[in-house]
């Protein structure tokens, strides 16, 4: 390989805001010309501004415009770029995307249209996952036969989860704790699953109480060869959206960690996986573990295997989609220290976590060597409904847990983010909790605490400063302590 | 510049009693205040409450600036007039901050009889308005008046210094460039109307607010029109047709806060620089002077001590301390600003009517602020003192005072007799304010001297007539005279006249004085000069 | 007098009790020596309480402002303070013609729910245009002039039908 030609000369980013800003600075750092693309309501973006070059593209709505592959593609095209790098989210996981890429002679980072349709099919990958020897929790699935669904779903047992085939994200998902609600829930899950996915099918498999999750970062090389670059804890979620993601697991057992790494690993082999993906399991209290799916992309959260594998992903992605094969073997792979991702959004916790909008009046990041601050922010930058609430990502490394929650814990403090609520101090919280210092993490973590770290104690002394910054902080305020002459102003609130 | 030193035992059995002299003076002085200040029929309040409206003092204390003094003027103005029928001479004026800016407020008190204007409501309301003009003081007017009270119209009306007056204050000030700004928060009627119409600005308050030239009353017994108060002359209608209103405010409240905003808008005045140090607390007790104070007139104190309770830090540079000492001359400190004392440690004499005319000429020269602390029971009389001149040098003296082209400020803090009231800057000569202390009496001499001096009369044209001397009659004339002279010398008749600009707790005096001579620094000096000095 | 702030939504009595020497201001009856010795670095600053120094960080507009200290961020806000009176009409609920002209355009149709200042019609009067908007909240009800057609002062060009009322 030489190293002086970069594997491209120019990609287009199909994405935008925090993860494009992270692309965009790898593909830098390996001279390659970086194309963003924007819709007019974020041409002043970060990642626009980061960019060598940068697109206009259109829709009706922000995210239409981003979700509209043959636009994309032409806009690619028209700028010369060679490959797409469709980030997370928006098109990453969308087969016919990849393939229209493929065929109009550009190169998809990631993997081939087939696998992102097998994995993309909840269904079709639990069934490869069972085929490969991967543990999946018993399931059923309703064939219209409603009778035959329930009674195939008591043999599971209760709790049960109902959820969407084609979807994620938490929306179509339900848990069901008796037969009485299997209908209902079946039903209801099936409409939603077609709304949000347009895809109504659904499944029920085993809900596993107190359940971790755990998911394992491979690489393959498209030939039949993978890696995995060990697993990462993704248990603290809040309505099944993870915010605060760790590398490694919580004090996994070494055995058991092996297993499930290899587990992931021997799925991604027999798929021909090409490029990085993510195998994602749950884990049970009792130590068993079952296969949940497989994301056919970057994950939001790959900075923490980056923080302990010392790799760079997105340059693994670009390396690998250029046929550069696999940046290294696996007993070359070592894992230190440990990494927490807390994903910072732009919410009120206050008020049941209430999207903000605003505008970011002020912004200081804290800055050391061990900190990652993944973001697309600027002062006087408008936060609207129009995207995802989540602003950014603080990633911290420690040679141990200890050390990394006590890192985050203090990075969390000193950044400031003023002009919408967000919920750092929440996260803060969460970091600082007495249970999740002590690794006790599951996915019902926020769930089980939710009132202790909604109570945020301050006491009078903390809320009367605050009271005064902020009084002073008004004109009207500032004008009735300082604007007032003497010797007036000496006198108070003299009366003869 | 050196402190005083305090030779006054505090623990004397002599300062114990006249302490409690004075604050037992203070404390009368304190429940007279406070009763005409809040003391009203129920109903009136209740009054006043249903038809939406603040108190007239709420008014006042949401206009100004938190946590900033108000030096209310003539609080006992009509306090011993109309039987009491009418406190505060049913207004309430003052100095105050609002926006950050020195004001005069005037506001009717809606309270009494309606805020209907007495005679010496109105003698008020002109000298308010003759304050703003002499000291170039904004003023905020906040109206709510029945009008003129018509039983007593012949007092109020028709002569020069009457109600007229204050309408043409107005146009004077207006003229100067010194800003107006009426909050009409209830009726203006009449002669009141053109309060509002001769204000730069006003403001309306919709429902209550009402301004017409005549009430709806008036108008169908002089035309047989049937028309509301609204139409006539309520806030839409002036707001919005007749342009007589500036803003409509939805309530009291609203209005207020118009108010401050107008205020906010004018630019901060012109002040011309006295001489300024950093301000400092005496280094005496102020609480000493009622202790220093004789708990009869006649007694004699030393002015330096009072002095020594007003001053920063009690310091005090004395002039010719060794000539004239019946009237210590001097400069010193209030509230940082430089200012030429006068104060009476006796009659005037020749040296000392020299001294002061010399002292205030001074003044004049270095731009110093004169005050005037008065103990004054005249010029001394007598063949010797005539001879040598006493009149001319007492003549003298008022020429130089009057004349000054610095503001002038007057504090009667005993005795306030004869001719000494006029060398010493009495009412008459155009001090900025005059402020007196309960314990203080002003006339044209004292009761004991006018009751002597007219039974000496009496015995003379007794002697004269060849009548036989009756001595009960002479006695009669003693008493009588006494008695109501002792009525009409009281701090309490002078203020309830408004004779001056408010009876003042002698504590107070140091921050009255504070706020009197910054406000009168918005008005340029003077012009230099004086007549001629009958040498 | 004293100011009413709220702090993250609840209400707060904040009082001036001295300037000099030195600033004292009371909060629920608490007193705090506060110096205002402000080192701005953009919006970072110090600030001395009781002999505390507080570092903080505050950014915000005219009756909002965030403030980060102590590890937690606040939002401190000023209740809004009443708008000045409105027009002669207070209901809002007729749109009267200010003068004599012609209708430009109409920018809301009969139905359509509009908003307190809403742009509801474009005039235009001696060569001037203007728009009048709706004195509050509520729908259109009816549009008594067409585009292009004439009006005189004073006329009832559009009503808005009686407020909405949430249920």
């Amino acid at each position: 390989m030489n190293i002086r030609t970069p594997p491209f000369e120019k990609v287009l980013i199909a994405n935008r805001g925090e993860i494009a800003t992270r692309i965009i600075r790898t593909l830098r750092e390996m001279g390659i010309c970086s194309v963003a693309i924007h819709h007019r309501i974020e041409r002043r973006s970060r990642h626009v501004e980061a960019a060598d070059e940068a697109i206009e593209i259109f829709g009706e709505t922000p995210v239409s415009a981003h979700l509209d592959g043959p636009q994309i593609i032409a806009a690619a095209l028209a700028q010369g770029a060679q490959a797409i790098h469709p980030g997370y989210g928006f098109l990453s996981e969308n087969a016919s995307f990849a393939r229209s890429v493929r065929e109009a002679g550009l190169t998809f980072i990631g993997p081939d249209a087939e696998t992102i349709s097998l994995m993309g099919d909840k269904i079709s990958a639990r069934t490869f996952a069972e085929a490969q020897g991967v543990p999946v929790a018993p399931s059923v699935i309703p064939t219209g036969d409603l009778g035959a669904f329930i009674h195939a779903a008591e043999r599971i047992g209760f709790p049960l989860l109902v959820k969407a085939a084609a979807g994620g994200g938490g929306k179509g998902m339900s848990i069901v704790r008796s037969a009485d609600g299997l209908a209902e829930a079946a039903r209801i899950a099936a409409s939603e699953a077609e709304r949000y996915f347009g895809d109504g099918r659904v499944y029920a498999e085993r809900y596993i109480e107190r359940p971790r999750h755990i998911e394992v970062q491979v690489l393959g090389d498209g030939l039949g060869n993978a890696i995995h670059l060990f697993e990462r804890e993704c248990s603290v979620q809040r309505r099944f959206q993870k915010i605060i993601e760790e590398a490694p697991a919580v004090a996994l057992p070494g055995p058991l960690r092996e297993e499930i790494c290899a587990a992931a690993t021997r799925l991604a082999a027999a798929a021909r996986y090409k490029n990085a993906g993510t195998v994602e399991f749950i884990l049970g209290a009792d130590g068993q573990f079952y296969f949940l799916e497989m994301n056919t992309r970057l994950q939001v959260e790959h900075p923490v295997t980056e923080m302990i594998t010392g790799l760079d992903l997105v340059r693994t992605q670009v390396e690998i989609a250029a046929d550069m094969g696999l940046p290294l073997a696996q007993s070359d792979v070592r894992s230190h220290g440990h990494a927490i991702e807390c994903r910072i959004c732009a919410e009120d916790p206050g008020r049941d976590f209430l999207p903000e909008i605003g505008v970011i009046d002020y912004l200081n990041v804290p800055s050391e060597p061990y900190l990652r601050f993944e973001n697309a922010l600027r002062e006087g930058q408008k936060i609207t409904a129009d995207f995802d609430p989540m602003l950014a990502k603080l990633v911290v490394h420690g040679p141990d847990r200890g050390h990394a929650v006590e890192r985050g814990i203090g990075a969390l403090r000193d950044l400031a983010i003023l002009g919408v609520r967000t919920n750092v101090d929440y996260l803060a919280g969460i970091l600082d909790h007495e249970a999740f210092r002590a690794g006790e993490v599951h996915t019902g973590f926020v769930a089980e605490h939710s009132s202790a770290l909604l109570q945020v104690l301050s006491d009078h002394q903390v809320l009367d400063a605050a009271i005064i910054v902020g009084a002073l902080g008004f004109r009207a305020f500032r004008d009735a302590v300082f604007s007032v002459p003497q010797p007036h102003a000496s006198m108070e609130d003299w009366r003869n | 510049m050196r402190k005083i030193q305090s030779s006054l035992g505090t623990s004397s059995t002599e300062f114990r009693r006249r302490e409690a002299y004075h604050r037992d003076l203070v404390r009368q002085f304190r429940e007279k205040q406070d009763a005409a200040r809040h003391r009203r029929p129920q109903r009136d309040l209740e009054r006043l409450r249903q038809q939406g409206k603040m108190l007239p003092r709420e008014r006042i204390e949401k206009l100004l600036d938190p946590c900033t003094p108000f030096l209310e003027l003539s609080s006992l103005a009509a306090n011993m007039a109309y039987e009491g029928d009418a406190p505060s001479a049913s207004c309430i004026t003052g100095i105050g901050i609002v926006s950050g800016k020195e004001v005069l407020i005037h506001a009717n008190d809606s309270t009494i009889k309606g805020g209907a204007w007495y005679p010496l409501t109105v003698k008020k309301v002109v000298r308010a308005m003759d304050i703003a003009i002499e000291n170039r003081l904004p003023v905020i007017h906040l109206c709510d008046s029945a009008g003129g009270f018509l039983q007593l119209q012949s007092e109020l009306f028709a002569d020069r210094q009457m109600a007229g007056r204050i309408f043409r204050n107005q146009t004077q000030l207006s003229k100067m460039g010194v800003k107006q700004v009426a909050l009409v928060f209830g009726h203006c009627t009449a002669g009141g109307a053109y309060v509002p119409a001769l204000s730069d600005y006003n403001v309306i308050v919709r429902g209550t607010g009402a301004v017409f030239l005549g009430g709806p009353p008036l108008v169908k017994a002089a035309t047989g029109e049937d028309v509301t108060v609204a139409e006539l002359g309520g806030a839409e209608m002036h707001t919005s047709v007749s342009g007589t209103c500036d803003y409509p405010a939805v309530d009291e409240g609203d209005a207020i806060r118009i108010g401050r905003e107008i205020v906010a808008q004018w630019e901060t005045a012109n002040k011309w620089a006295c001489q300024r140090e950093t301000p400092e607390d005496p280094a005496y007790d102020p609480e000493e002077l009622y202790g220093i104070l004789p708990d009869d007139i006649k007694i004699q104190f030393d002015m330096r001590e009072v002095i020594a309770r007003i001053v920063d830090g009690s310091r005090f540079h004395e002039y010719q301390p060794a000539y004239g000492q019946t009237l210590v001359c001097g400069f010193a400190n209030i509230w940082g600003f430089k200012v030429g004392i006068l104060a009476n440690n006796g009659v005037l004499f020749n040296d000392s009517s020299l001294k002061g005319a010399h002292f205030i000429e001074l003044c004049n020269q270095n731009n110093t602020p004169l005050v005037f602390l008065q103990n004054i029971t005249g010029y001394i009389i007598g063949r010797d003192y005539e001879r040598r001149g006493i009149t001319k040098d007492g003549a003298k003296m008022i020429m130089a005072q009057s004349c000054s082209r610095v503001p002038k400020f007057t504090v009667m803090c005993n005795g306030s007799f004869g001719a000494g009231n006029y060398g010493m800057c009495g009412r008459a000569f155009d001090a900025r304010f005059v402020f007196g202390w309960p314990n203080h009496q002003i006339g044209v001499m004292g009761s004991d001297q006018a009751a002597n001096t007219l039974a000496e009369v009496k015995l003379n044209q007794m002697t004269r007539s060849g009548e036989t001397i009756d001595r009960e009659e002479i006695e009669r004339v003693r008493a009588d005279t006494r008695k109501a002279y002792q009525q009409q010398l009281s701090a309490y008749y002078a203020t309830s006249e408004l004779w001056d600009d408010g009876m003042i707790d002698p504590v107070d005096t140091r921050n009255a004085l504070g706020i009197a001579i910054s406000a009168s620094l918005n008005a340029p000096l003077g012009d230099a000069g004086y007549g001629v000095f009958r040498f | 007098m004293s100011f009413t702030l709220t702090l993250d939504g609840k209400p707060v009595l904040i009082k001036i009790l001295r300037r000099h020497p030195k600033l004292v201001l009371e909060i629920d009856g608490r007193e705090h020596v506060v110096d205002p010795d402000a080192e701005s670095e953009s919006h970072a600053q110090v600030l001395d309480i009781d002999g505390r120094v507080v570092r903080f960080t505050r950014a915000g507009a005219d009756d909002r402002c965030m403030v980060r200290l102590a590890g937690r961020t606040f939002v401190i806000t000023v209740p809004d303070a009443s708008a000045l009176g409105g027009s002669a009409d207070d209901q809002g609920s007729e749109v009267r013609a200010p003068m004599p002209g012609t209708v430009v355009s109409i920018h809301k149709s009969a139905g359509h729910a509009v908003k307190r200042g809403d742009a509801l019609l474009t005039i235009e009067s001696m060569k001037l245009q203007m728009v009048l908007n709706a004195g509050r909240d509520g729908i259109v009800g009816e549009l008594l002039r067409r585009e292009g057609e004439r009006f005189d002062k004073d006329d009832i060009l559009a009503r808005l039908a009686d407020e909405n009322r949430e249920g």
